[in-house]
């Protein structure tokens, strides 16, 4: 070190000192993150290495966290001794209506409760409020008869129309519309534009974030929801895929590596949809839980 | 094109009125400002007359239509928004061509009409770009072309360059009093900015607390105000007032004694009420003048190149501005005496209606 560099270092700022300090609250609290994220990944870990392996070493004494060998015979009897093709279809067919459905309603809804002026409108956003503060759960019952009375119970209208009633999606939508400056809706009046094409071709694509958003978290809801579509379905051929999967456990008695199987495809789907849309996933929760994204 | 005609239009919401009946003949291809303070209902009627709020009494005729219960896309009029509102996730051609979409008009023609209005704003070289791609001048450009290509009755302009710095904010009401000239349309602009209103208007609608209260030329509107509020709102520095202590006759003409001085007027005294009256004087009317009727002192001195204004503390401890050259040479402190000029005098009843120097 030359006698110049001496003063220099001397004259190093506090603050860039302290940045080039370890950060001990840091590191304590990224420790404690990854313990939590690891104790979150390892049930999905194990029911993954579980699936690959041989029944006698998943009831093997002993922790064996790698199969010794890697076996996809549970895979392939779930492929071809259950309907799980079946239960793919009705999950994706179901699943992507219910979304369908859900979001060009849903923003229908919302449009009409933020920018007309209807009687009424108040009354109808508070009856929607209320519909929030009811869960699903409570309304069974009913939903149950209205179904069967309608015959629809075992059919694909029968799992997907109590599904369509999601007030959530209505009141992020709505809080969107309602800061989106009334200009633009103005401008496409003066343009000759109805009420649908001003929401089709001017709000909607104004910002297509919320839509994907919402459309991602309302289809990851429907392909898991379990509680409406087992009461529903009854049938293998109309049930959808965490359905199917209780009958795999039904059929065979407890056979780990098969269940875990099952798991594993139906919530296969889920996976690659979170992976693919993770930013629009997380706006998407957090949007729902009323912080602005 | 058409002349615009409002009959006894008034608007309330609920129990607060905010328009009251209100009439107005707007010429076909006439230049329209409505002026007027923050509040006073110029842009609601602007509103009405582009079908965006309702009206709750009178009528509104584009033409031989009348148009008051139409829908906005109806009514023949294209409307220029203060923030522009230009759609953000279309591209400069589909922000223009939207509207021309919707009432079915023929693609070639939307591209023919596009295309044209492009080249008269010189905004040819943005049509692909996005409204976030463009400066505030040029986004204003996009919407007065997403208005020209529907080649409306009328255009109407809502504050429409608040947005701009202040050097673009003169060029573009100068391209804009040339866009007039070019399309000899219709045009209604609202604005509470007096320089634009007296530069841009062939006529001025003066509104406050709900109702016009003079229609004019800018000259008209600055000469011979209709109204006090008039006189003070139009006009920079504002009109002097000073109670009137004193009326009395000279010739036929008004001799009113105020600020301690006697000033002889040209205003005829015949018809001028008995009660309480108020002297205005414009400062461009109150010169330095050797033996002038006021006298006072300097408190404060403006110079603004080609002219100075003069702050001076009468005798009688009013304060009124005065005019002086632009290389006056009088300082702050100096006594001076004033003159007003007799035909930019003018005096107001109680009521706030004007009489004027012929």
């Amino acid at each position: 070190m030359s006698a110049d560099a001496i003063p220099q270092s001397r004259a190093i700022p506090d603050r860039v000192r302290r940045d080039r300090a370890i950060d001990v609250g840091g590191l304590i609290l990224s420790a404690i993150t990854i313990v939590f994220a690891l104790a979150a990944f390892f049930p999905i870990y194990w029911a993954v290495i579980t699936s690959f392996k041989s029944e006698s070493e998943v009831i093997a004494s002993g922790l064996s966290l790698w199969p010794k060998r890697l076996n996809i015979e549970a895979y392939q009897h779930i492929w071809n001794n259950t309907r799980i093709g079946y239960w793919y279809i009705n999950s994706l067919v179901t699943s992507a209506l219910i979304t369908a459905i859900v979001i060009v309603s849903s923003a229908g809804c919302a449009y009409a409760l933020s920018q007309l002026d209807f009687p009424g409108r108040r009354v109808i956003y508070v009856l929607i409020l209320a519909c929030f503060m009811v869960p699903m759960q409570a309304l069974i019952v009913n939903h149950f008869v209205l179904m069967a009375q309608f015959k629809l119970l075992n059919t694909w209208p029968g799992i997907i129309l109590p599904q369509l009633i999601v007030p959530v999606v209505i009141i992020v939508y709505k809080q969107f519309f309602d800061s989106v400056p009334k200009e633009y809706r103005e401008a496409a009046q003066m343009d000759s534009a109805g009420p649908f094409k001003i929401l089709f071709r001017i709000y909607l694509p104004m910002n297509w974030g919320i839509t994907s958003a919402l459309a991602i978290i309302t289809f990851i809801g429907a392909w898991n929801a379990f509680l409406w579509p087992f009461l529903a379905a009854t049938g293998e051929a109309t049930m959808t895929v965490p359905v199917g999967i209780t009958q795999v456990k039904d059929a065979y008695g407890i056979v780990y590596a098969r269940l875990m199987a099952s798991a594993v495809m139906a919530g296969l789907p889920v996976a690659v949809v979170y992976l693919l849309f993770q930013r629009r996933v997380t706006q998407a929760i957090m949007l729902s839980a009323g912080v602005k994204g | 094109m058409a002349d615009i005609v409002l009959s006894e239009v008034s608007k309330s919401y609920g129990a607060v009125s905010v328009l009251e009946r209100v009439s107005m003949h707007i010429k076909s291809g006439e230049f329209i400002v409505f002026l007027g303070p923050s509040g006073c209902g110029k842009s609601t009627l602007l509103r009405m007359i582009a079908g965006l709020e309702e009206v709750n009494d009178g009528e509104i005729r584009i033409g031989e239509r009348r148009v008051d219960q139409l829908p906005p896309g109806q009514r023949g009029v294209a409307m220029v928004f203060q923030n522009y509102a230009l759609y953000p996730h279309m591209t400069v051609r589909e922000n223009m061509s939207f509207g021309l979409q919707n009432v079915g008009t023929d693609k070639a023609e939307i591209g023919r009409r596009v295309d044209e209005a492009a080249r008269m704003l010189e905004i040819t070289a943005l049509l692909e770009r996005r409204p976030a791609q463009l400066s505030g001048g040029q986004r204003q450009r996009v919407a007065i072309g997403r208005a020209i290509v529907r080649e409306p009755a009328a255009f109407l302009l809502d504050e429409p360059l608040s947005n701009l710095d202040a050097s673009l904010r003169v060029r573009t009401r100068v391209e804009l009093a040339q866009l007039h000239q070019r399309l000899k349309t219709t045009m209604i602009f609202v604005t509470h900015d007096q320089i634009e209103a007296m530069t841009l208007a062939d006529r001025i609608v003066v509104m406050n607390n709900r109702k016009i209260e003079q229609i004019g030329t800018p000259m008209e509107v600055y000469s011979r105000p209709a109204s006090r509020f008039v006189a003070a709102f139009v006009g920079s520095p504002a009109m002097n007032f000073m109670p009137v202590t004193a009326l009395a006759e000279q010739n036929g003409r008004a001799v009113v004694t105020t600020g301690g001085s006697v000033i002889v007027t040209n205003i005829a005294s015949a018809g001028l009420p008995s009660g309480e009256l108020t002297f205005g004087v414009r400062p461009d009317a109150l010169r330095v003048a050797p033996n002038g009727s006021f006298s006072g002192t300097i408190e404060l001195i403006e110079r603004l190149g080609d002219r100075t204004l003069l702050h001076v503390r009468l005798l009688d401890g009013s304060l009124v501005v005065a005019e002086d050259v632009g290389k006056s040479q009088l300082q702050t402190g100096s006594p001076v005496s004033l003159a007003a000029d007799g035909d930019g005098t003018h005096l107001f009843d109680a009521a706030g209606v004007a009489y004027h120097a012929d």
